[in-house]
């Protein structure tokens, strides 16, 4: 095998395909990355065997043929090379030669003959659906956050994914807060089961997708394929069920207090500062046209703001973690956030006024 | 400052005679069963004469005493004695800190008005807890913890002790390095390498120079207890405890089902004490024993608070697995929970409860009806099978 890149283009694929090979596991034929040069073009496959990931450069080949190399040196001698055009070549069996055209540089990684590679998970292209990127970013953008760490709710460590009629739905929790989102499709959505996708594939995603065109997406049992602009990612789902969500939605909230979004979000980011930090509680008087927020008085001090909001209801006070709060608000889009709820004890619903695509919840705290 | 260190008198044993008092005045030995691998965990003051002590293999102590009482360990019993007798501690001020299950540190700052001098409120204390319970404890006051911890060593057994302001250099050149709280064996044969073998030698030597000789923390340690100032050995920031049980088989075990009983049967008395402080932890360890001697222990801290015991079973089942070779023998297990806290946390609402938050409820409930009725039992019915014997858990 032999072929001529860029070294920046080659540079910035390799980088990705380093981040999927897990760096924790032992050295093996994973930590290898995969190279197959053919008709001019570059494949680069890289997984750590529940991510795979695969993309196609431009390049010269001279000499067609694959090989594997030990993905953490190869980029790191790739970052350290000259700008301008690099050739790669498998001389005999066993070493890979990496020479930039210029330069008297000569660096032979030991390779793995690419038959020992693993087989990557595939499905066929007729179950693939088209979904426009941007869309789907948005989608993963709006939930990826409420996605839950703790390893004994696995279930929980992903985001949901289904289909509900002609839309698609995702949706994320940690079992205290929810956020949801759900999407029309503009071509039919075959049928699915609901999925959990962990969150590294979805992070992918967000970072390499270009958010133009659409994104192929196609379900198994136990992966989901995504192709977009000339990468292909799939990751092996999170077996578990996903907690009844729905049952947790309220279907309707008495009061509704609508605030502007940069207000609150600054409102939010002052008081914090003196907000005791282990239970992030963050403290929300209610009463006619007007939103306190406020911390508990410690030891530090105490911090107050208020805020003028269309609100019509009962004086309440609403005890909540800020960070359910500010993690919406941050992603949300428009110039007013509506927070409704029913009781001060019950679940609550943040959503954009402008928006019915998606919304959260998120259970309070104590008062006291 | 005026601080008491309270020291309960051979509290295993004394709680025994208190129990049985035809016992009284004879040399009770408490721990494992008499021909078994346990060790002695409380001896009275009687046993002591003829050289038992605790911790000493059992068939040691009875070669020793071969007229000894031998009797098992019934540590509910102690607990529920131990709780009673705190509760008479905090009467006597709101800041209070229990070290172990016979020990307290107090302190006593400003309460003259109430009860006198520090040493007739020592008195009343202890007259206190004899007339309730029959007990005996030791006293030792001084301005701060550290000082007040070695005069409750003192006068045991039944002692009251008070270094007075200013008298805390005299006393501890009294008492020599050996009888110095926190000095270990090593530290100990340290100190006699390097010649500095009483306390009054040691503070000749400029902190620096002792900090580079034992190292950072043991140097500055020294430095101040020489001169009778605390270190910090119970300062209130202190919040955090561990709570644990464990138990050492009478034959080594390497039978998963016997394993994972007794470790089910841990884990409830481990949580019946955290729901009885109100605690809570999100840390829990597993301690093994090989038949080698060789310990370890396991650790894994959770994002959240561990409910039930049930949860912290499965837990430490999971850890226990994870790091031990199936089927392998081992001479003890134990569980625990670190970091425990008793300040309460705001409860963060749920949308999807766990599983363990129920059972948590019904382990709480449990509690509730047999604080009102003692005589009542309630337990898990797989802990009913016939338990295998276990000495000195």
């Amino acid at each position: 095998m032999k072929f001529t890149c860029e070294k920046n283009a080659l540079l910035k694929e390799i980088a990705i395909a380093q981040e999927i090979i897990s760096s924790k596991s032992t050295i093996s034929i994973l930590s290898n990355v995969l190279l197959e040069a053919n008709e001019g073009t570059l494949t680069i496959r890289a997984t750590d065997m529940k991510v795979a990931f695969e993309t196609k450069i431009p390049v010269e080949v001279s000499v067609p043929g694959s090989t594997t190399v030990f993905c953490d040196k190869f980029l790191g001698i790739l970052r350290t090379m000259p700008e301008g055009d690099i050739e790669f070549e498998e001389k005999e069996q066993g070493t890979f030669l990496i020479k930039p055209v210029f330069k008297k540089i000569d660096f032979r990684l030991k390779t793995i003959s690419s038959d020992k590679y693993p087989e990557l998970p595939s499905i066929a292209e007729n179950f693939y659906f088209s979904f426009p990127q941007k869309q789907f970013k948005e989608m993963i953008t709006q939930t990826i956050f409420s996605v839950s760490e703790d390893e004994t709710r696995y279930y929980m460590n992903g985001v949901c994914m289904e289909k509900n009629e002609d839309q698609l739905v995702m949706v994320a929790t940690d079992g205290r807060r929810l956020s949801y989102i759900s999407k029309p499709s503009s071509e039919p959505i075959p049928d699915f089961h609901q999925v959990i996708i962990p969150p590294k594939a979805l992070n992918l995603i967000q970072r390499l997708a270009s958010g133009e065109g659409s994104i192929s997406i196609a379900v198994s049992d136990k992966n989901v394929f995504l192709m977009f602009d000339n990468q292909k990612l799939s990751t092996a789902l999170i077996e578990g069920q996903f907690p009844n969500y729905q049952r947790v939605i309220p279907a309707e909230q008495k009061y509704k207090l609508k605030v502007g979004i940069p207000e609150l979000l600054e409102a939010i980011k002052r008081v914090s500062l003196l907000v005791e930090q282990k239970s992030k509680r963050i403290y929300l008087e209610l009463s006619e046209g007007r939103l306190v927020l406020s911390s508990e008085e410690s030891e530090l001090g105490v911090a107050k703001e208020e805020l003028i909001c269309d609100y019509e209801g009962p004086e309440n006070v609403i005890a909540l973690n800020y960070v359910y709060l500010l993690e919406p608000l941050r992603v949300m889009e428009g110039s007013s956030v509506l927070i409704e709820y029913t009781e001060p004890n019950r679940a609550l619903t943040i959503r954009p006024v402008e928006s019915t695509e998606y919304f959260h919840i998120v259970m309070p705290m104590q008062l006291d | 400052m005026t601080y008491f260190h309270v020291d309960l008198d051979a509290f295993f044993a004394s709680v025994e005679q208190q129990d049985h008092p035809d016992l009284r005045g004879k040399p009770v030995i408490v721990g494992a069963k008499p021909g078994t691998r346990g060790v002695v965990s409380a001896c009275s003051y009687e046993a002591r004469v003829y050289g038992v002590r605790s911790a000493m293999p059992i068939a040691e102590a009875v070669r020793r005493c071969p007229e000894g009482i031998f009797l098992p360990v019934r540590m509910k019993r102690y607990r529920e004695v131990s709780r009673q007798i705190m509760e008479i501690f905090s009467s006597f001020t709101p800041s209070w800190i229990p070290i172990s299950i016979d020990e307290a540190t107090l302190d006593m700052t400003g309460t003259d008005t109430l009860f006198g001098s520090p040493e007739a409120a020592a008195t009343t204390l202890k007259k206190r807890v004899k007339d309730t319970f029959g007990l005996t404890l030791s006293i030792g006051i001084a301005e701060n913890r550290y000082v007040a911890k070695l005069a409750s060593e003192y006068r045991k057994p039944d002692g009251l002790y008070r270094v007075l302001p200013g008298e805390e250099v005299p006393f501890i050149d009294t008492l020599g390095l050996k009888k110095l709280w926190g000095i270990g064996v090593k530290t100990l044969n340290r100190l006699t390498e390097l010649g500095w073998n009483t306390p009054a030698k040691i503070r000749d030597i400029p902190l620096r120079v002792i900090q580079v000789r034992l190292g950072k923390a043991t140097g500055e340690f020294l430095y101040r207890i020489v001169r009778g100032i605390d270190p910090g050995i119970y300062t209130t920031e202190v919040k955090s405890h561990s709570l644990s049980q464990e138990t050492t088989f009478p034959i080594d075990v390497g039978d998963p089902k016997i394993l994972k009983q007794t470790l089910l049967d841990l884990s409830h008395q481990v949580m019946v004490r955290l729901h009885q402080e109100s605690g809570r932890s999100r840390t829990v360890a597993i301690k093994v024993r090989y038949p080698n001697f060789k310990t370890r222990t396991f650790r894994r801290t959770l994002p959240h608070s561990i409910l039930s015991a049930e949860e912290l079973f499965h837990l430490g089942w999971e850890l226990f697995q994870h790091n031990h070779p199936l089927g392998s023998e081992i001479r003890l297990i134990g569980i625990g929970l670190e970091q425990v806290e008793t300040q309460e946390e705001p409860l963060q609402g749920e949308l999807f409860p766990r599983e363990y938050e129920k059972q948590r409820s019904v382990e709480k409930a449990i509690l509730e009806l047999q604080k009102k009725h003692p005589s009542l039992c309630l337990k898990k019915a797989s802990l009913l099978f016939p338990r295998i014997n276990s000495p000195g858990s």
